[in-house]
């Protein structure tokens, strides 16, 4: 009875020698291509997959398996006896119409492949996109797009694109950072004094600012109203968070506790009838 | 609370065993444990800025053995590496093949453990000395190692240590080089250096420093060597990873 279903499958011909027992066969053939990549996926996952870094792994994984699927596709196709000559003259019009309408697709497609070669940041790296004001942690590079976790908790999607010409600025590449901030002191008061009691404060209140390289003091300007000092201090990469919020306010409070002066812009007004 | 770690009224550091209440009296700090209820207890440390930090702890009987030890500096401000950059106060200055003895002062930070089942939990930790627990950078900012740092003074011996504030270490050193050469500064990673205490001093294993020269380039090479004492041996407070030692330069 079995036998003379399929027979009856093999008689009836869809187009151009396609039939329907060669149609299902196709789709066993594609069915078991797609449970063995999960397979292969799910192997790779577990065995392989921890020895390699998060994004090759990632993209290995993803390469396996749409592999093994294209191949059972191939196999399918084969075993249908589908022509595809037709199709490849016919793809090759519909591509360049295609090329035309999905140009920025295919544009994303391609600076993800190489920003995968390139690899400016690897998945957890703290970056900047200075030209578009984002920063924050990258999740992760896909096909299309770079997904960051931005510092305020929101998820941003940039198009690889994007990505790849932009300037990518990495937080996170090297142990240590530097803060810098400017304070202005009135023309009157002792400098060096007023260095001394703000790198006192430094190192009494804020712990995660680095004793080596010492915390640097430049005369930045001799502005209108101050004299401006630049403080440069270096601090744990991951730190950042307990250092550049706080040091002007820290800065502050030494210069106050020891009744230094902060002017405010000040303008003498002469009057010409004076 | 005294200021002076000199006094002798601090608390000793060892096993304790809670059956109501117990006061440890550290410099700039005091911990509490006491009973609230059946087979309850509570902790409570509070500093010299008055930061509190309180926690309960069950128990399935009905006192608590803690034991008050030192332990490795690496906790405070926050871990971030394992490894100890002694800055000395005072350089040495060794003559070529010349071998000598220094004791050198190192942070200490203090630990309070749960005994139960013959093993030792880490219940808190703290530092008697925030103002001098600063990390510093060893090498260049884009190639350099994050280190605890700290300016270490050149003692006598074993028991200049500052109670709760440091412990002792002692350093062979040793010139292999055909010239003078000064010692200021040790990197190591201080996860090698097991503490012991006795009372309320602290010693640390032994550091061997060598300059020599490692394929025509001179170098400092820093080593461990455990010391065989009757002090007693700190339990650990940080899980023990593994450090690769340093390619020190020489002065």
């Amino acid at each position: 009875m079995v036998l003379d279903f399929l027979q009856s499958l093999a008689d009836s011909e869809i187009t151009g020698g396609l039939t329907l027992l060669s149609l299902l066969i196709g789709g066993l053939i594609m069915a078991v291509g797609v449970i063995v990549a999960r397979i292969v996926r799910t192997l790779f996952t577990k065995y392989y997959a921890p020895k390699l870094s998060q994004d090759t792994a990632k993209n290995f994984g993803k390469l396996l398996y749409f592999g093994i699927i294209i191949l059972a596709f191939l196999v399918f196709t084969s075993s249908t006896g589908v022509d595809l000559s037709g199709l490849v003259v016919a793809g090759g019009i519909f591509g360049i119409v295609i090329g035309f309408a999905t140009q920025s697709v295919v544009s994303n497609l391609i600076s993800g492949v190489f920003l995968m070669i390139e690899k400016p940041a690897k998945q957890g790296d703290s970056i900047e996109l200075p030209d578009m004001n984002i920063s924050g942690s990258l999740l992760d590079i896909s096909t299309f797009s770079v997904r960051i976790r931005q510092f305020d908790g929101t998820i941003i999607r940039v198009p690889n694109e994007s990505v790849f010409t932009a300037n990518i600025r990495s937080l996170s590449s090297t142990t240590v950072r530097r803060v810098e901030t400017v304070v202005g002191i009135a023309y009157k008061e002792d400098l060096d004094n007023a260095i001394s009691v703000i790198r006192k404060e430094i190192h009494s209140s804020m712990p995660f600012v680095l004793s080596i390289p010492k915390p640097d003091f430049r005369i930045k300007e001799l502005a209108d109203s101050s004299v401006n000092i630049e403080i440069l201090v270096w601090h744990p990469r991951d730190d950042w968070g307990e250092v550049s919020p706080k040091l002007l306010k820290v800065v502050k409070k030494a210069l106050d506790d020891n009744g230094i002066e902060i002017p405010f812009p000040q303008r003498v007004i002469w009057d010409a009838k004076d | 609370m005294s200021n002076d770690p000199e006094k002798s009224n601090f608390s000793k550091y060892g096993v304790y065993t809670v059956n109501e209440n117990l006061e440890l009296i550290l410099p700039e700090t005091m911990v509490k444990f006491e009973r609230i209820g059946e087979n309850v207890f509570s902790y409570s440390r509070e500093d010299s800025e008055g930061n509190l930090s309180e926690k309960i702890i069950p128990t399935l009987s009905n006192s608590l053995t803690i034991e008050l030890s030192p332990i490795r500096p690496l906790n405070h401000p926050a871990k971030r590496t394992n490894y100890m950059y002694l800055d000395f106060t005072s350089p040495i200055f060794l003559s070529e093949f010349v071998s000598a003895t220094i004791f050198v002062t190192c942070p200490i930070e203090i630990g309070i453990f749960i005994i139960h089942d013959g093993h030792k939990d880490s219940l808190d930790w703290f530092t008697c000395n925030p103002v001098d627990s600063r990390f510093g950078l060893y090498g260049t900012p884009e190639l350099g190692t994050l280190c605890k740092y700290v300016q270490s003074d050149i003692v006598q011996s074993y028991d200049d240590s500052t109670p709760f504030i440091n412990g002792v270490m002692k350093i062979n050193l040793k010139n292999e080089l055909e010239s003078g050469k000064s010692v200021s500064k040790s990197v190591f990673p201080l996860s090698d250096y097991s503490l012991y205490y006795k009372n309320n001093l602290v010693i640390f294993d032994t550091a061997n420093i060598i300059l020599k020269k490692k394929a025509l380039v001179e170098s400092t090479d820093v080593s461990s060597l455990k010391i065989d004492t009757d002090w007693t041996a700190a339990p650990s407070y940080e899980r023990i990873q593994p450090s690769k030692r340093l390619n020190m330069g020489v002065d």
